[in-house]
């Protein structure tokens, strides 16, 4: 059967869409922990109160959907590339998230930090590109 | 102070290591199926099958167990200095895969892979 291993727009398009679910996710997890500060815990009891009301948390149950999406499309990107590709160029979430948190919470990016992101999409574009040199070889 | 940094540089290892056998173990088990996947109905199917193979059970174990440890590493370290270290990881998946996925790793995926761990130290590093 002929395999094609090249990293197509597609694959692209999938991890970062894990990248940004998985944010997605963290803000999930940090939102439903969050909404049950007041709980203090300080006994066996208080714990099972915080966990009883934790899965009643919708944040909480966004978030595992979350996880669970990502991990279907994870398998997916897997069965499509190398897994020596496919881990450096998830990195790619290095780039999204410093992007959103300027976009949309005003966070500020150092210059070092700019020269680092560069870095990072030209390692994710050499990469990309060693599929194709190992394909004609 | 540097036994304290042999400590952390040493879990940090320790996640990355697990981390890489849970891929290791994924990847293989996606392989052996063979699936052809098209849309995200045939990717569920595919995590369907995933499920039915024990190790692939063993995997979620194992991310469970790096997960513990990292987070103790974020109650230790800072975060700058865990995420720059952590990206060792690319280096322990590339080894990983040439050894037992049998990949080809090119010099230009190499030199990727480097470009990929400098860029993450520079982030890291550069947080105010």
């Amino acid at each position: 059967m002929d395999r094609k291993k090249h990293v197509t727009f597609k694959i692209l398009v999938a991890l970062a869409g894990t990248d940004l679910l998985e944010t997605f996710a963290q803000f999930c997890f940090k939102k439903s922990a969050l909404s049950l500060e007041f709980l203090k815990i300080n006994s066996f009891g208080a714990g099972f109160e915080f966990i009883g009301m934790l899965i009643r948390s919708p944040f909480l149950w966004l978030g595992l959907s979350s996880v669970f999406v990502i991990f279907v499309l994870w398998c997916a990107i897997l069965s499509k590339i190398d897994l020596s590709v496919a881990v450096p160029v998830a990195s790619i979430s290095y780039i999204t998230i410093p992007l959103v948190s300027v976009i949309f919470l005003g966070e500020k990016i150092s210059l070092m930090q700019w020269s680092g992101i560069s870095f990072i999409l030209f390692g994710i574009i050499l990469v990309s590109l060693s599929t194709k040199t190992s394909q004609e070889t | 102070m540097v036994r304290g940094f042999f400590f952390i540089l040493s879990l940090i290892f320790l996640t990355d290591l697990i981390d890489t056998v849970g891929q290791l173990i994924l990847k293989r088990s996606i392989n052996s199926l063979d699936f052809h996947i098209d849309s995200f109905s045939k990717a569920f199917k595919l995590v369907v099958q995933l499920l039915r193979i024990p190790r692939v059970w063993f995997g979620f174990l194992l991310s469970g167990v790096s997960l513990v440890i990292w987070l103790f590493v974020l109650t230790k370290a800072e975060l700058g200095f865990a995420f720059s270290l952590d990206s060792m990881r690319y280096i322990l998946i590339a080894i990983a895969s040439a050894i037992f996925l049998k990949e080809k790793i090119v010099p230009i995926r190499w030199l990727g892979i480097f470009c990929v761990i400098l860029g993450i130290v520079l982030v890291a590093a550069g947080q105010h």
